[in-house]
């Protein structure tokens, strides 16, 4: 019985032709449904439910597929093993798993952000690859494209740990500072300006009568015959906390610690020093105030930083003093030992 | 001959101002050593019985150091007798002193009446002179700047032209006073030169109160710089004569007589050496035929206390002291040459007599102690101080001057820095990079540049 209800109920409603009469006062309590039209998702992974990764993981793989094939056209894959290990290695930042989260606007579990970051790891070194083959054109696009996954502070990420490098104000002062057992000196670096020499001063005396005609002379000496002009020798002046250093250190072991950086790198008087310093006695303050300057000459001149470093002085001490223990007079100092 | 060597060894072993030892070379030709000579000093002699030859021995000479030994005691290579060498410089000259001799060394001419044999020099200088082969000095632009106010000074009375040089420790000035000295002494002016005023007043030679000046005589000093000042400058004081009569004791100095006779007469009695010194020095002020300049070093001693002490055990001021009063008097203007000047030098050596606040405030300097309007200031040291002058000596020499004095050393083999193995033994090598970081190390000032930073290094790079 229900077998042939359904066949009818089917068969009514598949005829399209046959119209069914309804009577109008049935009609009355009828709620008209809205047909809303289907539309088409805006993205072809609408249906995995996680549209927007799924997105980002296509064009990636999209990403890729291009440039593997651009590499291969220029013969630069597959490369051989030797050349792969001398390609200088990548420093990337990648967006932390929260970062791309908030990028995409959707959650993001840990494997898919694994394997997200697997994807850009490799267009990363395909990237790398054409920079040093010289394709500066794919590797820039690529490069654009990576860029939308780095950190914003990628430069201080990667720099961290290392020293800063230091800084020259608008007048070429640097500014550097060492530190030795409790000591701290601030120290000023200004490179020496030498005097220009004044023309000479042009006479207010009338051209001598006829000047005698110019001979030209016959013989020509290689170096000529004129004398070398003087050289004009700039001494450095150091000041400490402004006093002179020669009032400053009586002492002249602390007057040679402090002046040893510019000896070495051979750069007495092309610089002047101000320094700043407090804390600890003399040795400590001549040692810091060193530290300071050998900073400052490293960065002024970049050539004499291996001088320096080969004779220890760009390395801050780091000889501090001693506790003193329990049950010792000083830090090793122990009392009178009594037999009984 | 005889006799001027004579007079060199009673000059030495009897002074409390010392003679230097100075020779031309460093210990050729040195005369053996005579042992001291009796001297007699008159005043107060404890122990007089004891010893009397080793003391006396010992008195020979103040300072001690520094004094070469002989040749022949010298035998072992390392002391290289052979390779000794002495210092050519030119000669210190009126002459020689013009804008091209900035930055040349020179050398003191060392004849037997000269200022440096017959006065002495300070201390500082005597041992450096003693370690060089030969006594010179670098001129320097102040040298000009004091020669040539020097020169204008000898027409204008000493009232006009009081000066004392100052400057930090180590800068130059009793060098500079010196040079100004020894261009007087050769531009036939007449000179009292005292290089340690220091010795007026710190107790080191006899005292005797006075009461027709109401001073204390300094009997034993009196004679000692009658004698110098006789040796310096004989041959002008012969043609100046007195113009009033001088008694003295017994006899009478008449007036029209040459001055000579009258040092003379304090040199042969020495209880009259302190009468005669201030008549010579009146003399002097009444005469203007030739200028005459009164130099002193360490003079702000002479302002302030001293260290002898009266019966009463009080201090007594150096004013209250007849010499160190004379050099006041004309330091203050209150008396005058007519033609002269008074050219002092600070002195930073004695932290014992330093500059006093009523001195500073003469010369325009910052006093060492920080002061108000209502510290004391004596008003005899105001008045003795009023009208000095400020000669500033700069603190740094230029690069000149210094490396003229590095030349003079590095002649003289004195240097120890920069060995270079040659011929299998180390030779000291000098160079060019010893010169700067010394020069920068001492900051440009010239003591710390010699004996801090090229003789006292350690460092043989």
């Amino acid at each position: 019985m229900n077998v042939a209800k359904r066949m009818v109920n089917a068969a009514v409603r598949s005829r399209s032709y046959a119209t069914m009469y309804v009577p109008p006062a049935s009609l009355e309590n009828v709620v008209v449904r809205r047909q809303t039209p289907k539309r088409t998702p805006e993205s072809p992974n609408f249906y995995t439910g996680r549209a927007a990764y799924f997105d980002q993981v296509n064009a990636l793989e999209l990403a890729l597929q291009h440039t593997r094939s651009a590499l291969q056209t220029l013969q630069l894959l597959p490369l051989p093993s030797f050349v792969r290990e001398s390609i200088p290695p990548g420093h990337h930042v990648w967006l932390t798993k929260l970062g791309l989260t908030e990028m995409l606007n959707a959650p993001l579990t840990t494997s898919r952000y694994r394997r997200l970051l697997g994807l850009l790891n490799q267009l990363d070194n395909y990237r790398r690859i054409a920079e040093v083959a010289g394709v500066e054109g794919l590797a820039s696009r690529v490069a654009d494209v990576l860029e939308i996954f780095e950190r914003e502070n990628k430069e201080a990420f990667l720099a961290r740990g290392k020293r800063k490098p230091v800084e020259f104000d608008e007048y070429g002062r640097s500014y550097t500072v060492g530190r030795r057992k409790e000591s701290a000196a601030r120290v000023w670096a200004i490179a020496v300006q030498k005097q220009t020499p004044d023309a000479p001063s042009a006479s207010t005396e009338d051209q001598p009568l006829d000047p005698l005609p110019q001979l030209t002379p016959t013989i020509t000496s290689a170096m000529g015959d004129s004398p070398l002009p003087p050289t004009e020798i700039t001494s450095t002046n150091v000041l400490i906390n402004n006093i002179p250093l020669s009032q400053f250190f009586p002492l002249p072991a602390d007057r040679e610690r402090v002046v040893r950086p510019l000896k070495i790198a051979g750069l007495v008087g092309a610089y002047n020093i101000f320094a700043l310093v407090r804390g600890g006695g003399t040795t400590g303050q001549s040692g810091a105030i060193s530290l300071g300057i050998a900073k400052a000459l490293a960065a002024h001149v970049p050539d004499v930083e291996p001088l320096l470093r080969r004779a220890k002085l760009l390395r801050r001490d780091p000889r501090m003093a001693e506790r003193k223990k329990t049950g010792r007079a000083k830090a090793r100092k122990a009392y009178t030992w009594v037999k009984r | 001959m005889r006799s001027s060597r004579v007079l060199a060894e009673q000059l030495s072993t009897a002074s409390r101002c010392t003679i230097p030892r100075v020779r031309q070379t460093r210990g050729y030709a040195q005369a053996k050593k005579t042992p001291a000579a009796k001297h007699q000093s008159q005043g107060f002699k404890g122990n007089k019985n004891k010893g009397d030859d080793a003391r006396k021995k010992l008195k020979v000479d103040n300072v001690g150091l520094f004094k070469p030994l002989p040749v022949n005691q010298l035998t072992d290579p390392v002391f290289k007798s052979d390779y000794r060498s002495s210092l050519t410089l030119p000669t210190y000259s009126p002459e020689a002193l013009t804008d091209a001799a900035i930055g040349l060394a020179m050398e003191f001419p060392m004849s037997e009446n000269e200022a440096i044999r017959a006065y002495g020099v300070p201390k500082n200088l005597l041992i450096e002179f003693r370690v060089l082969s030969k006594p010179c000095s670098v001129v320097r632009d102040v040298t000009l700047k004091a020669v040539d106010t020097l020169d204008a000074a000898g027409m204008t009375p000493s009232r006009d032209t009081r000066l004392i040089m100052t400057g930090p420790s180590g800068c130059g000035k009793s060098y500079l006073l010196l040079q100004t000295v020894e261009y007087a002494t050769h531009n036939n002016w007449i000179v009292l030169y005292i290089p340690r005023a220091i010795q007026l007043v710190n107790s080191s030679t006899t005292y005797v109160y006075d009461p027709r000046t109401r001073t204390y005589h300094q009997p034993e000093y009196s004679y000692q710089l009658l004698r110098r000042f006789l040796s310096v400058n004989s041959t002008a004081l012969q043609n100046i004569t007195s113009r009033e009569d001088l008694p003295l004791g017994d006899h009478t100095i008449p007036a029209g007589s040459p001055l000579t006779e009258l040092v003379e007469a304090g040199i042969h009695n020495k209880d009259l050496a302190s009468v005669v010194l201030s008549a010579l020095m009146s003399e002097l002020s009444q005469q203007s035929t030739y200028p005459v300049l009164l130099a002193v070093d360490d003079a702000q001693a002479l302002y302030g206390y001293s260290s002898y002490r009266d019966p009463h055990y009080r201090t007594l001021m150096a004013q209250h002291l007849s010499i160190p009063r004379l050099l006041l008097e004309y330091a203050s203007g209150k008396k005058s040459f007519p033609r002269g000047a008074f050219f002092g030098a600070a002195s930073t050596a004695h932290t014992s007599f330093l500059m006093p606040l009523e001195m500073c405030e003469a010369l325009g300097l910052p006093p060492s102690r920080p002061t108000s309007p209502y510290t004391p200031r004596s008003p005899d040291m105001v008045s003795y101080a009023q009208g000095l002058r400020n000669f500033p000596v700069p603190a740094q020499l230029s690069i000149n001057e210094a490396a003229a004095l590095f030349d003079v050393w590095m002649s003289d083999n004195a240097l120890h820095s920069g060995e270079v193995r040659q011929n299998g033994e180390l030779v000291a090598a000098p160079n060019d990079e010893l010169f700067m970081t010394k020069y920068c190390e001492a900051s440009g000032n010239a003591r710390a540049f010699v004996w801090k930073g090229l003789l006292s290094t350690l460092g043989s790079l």
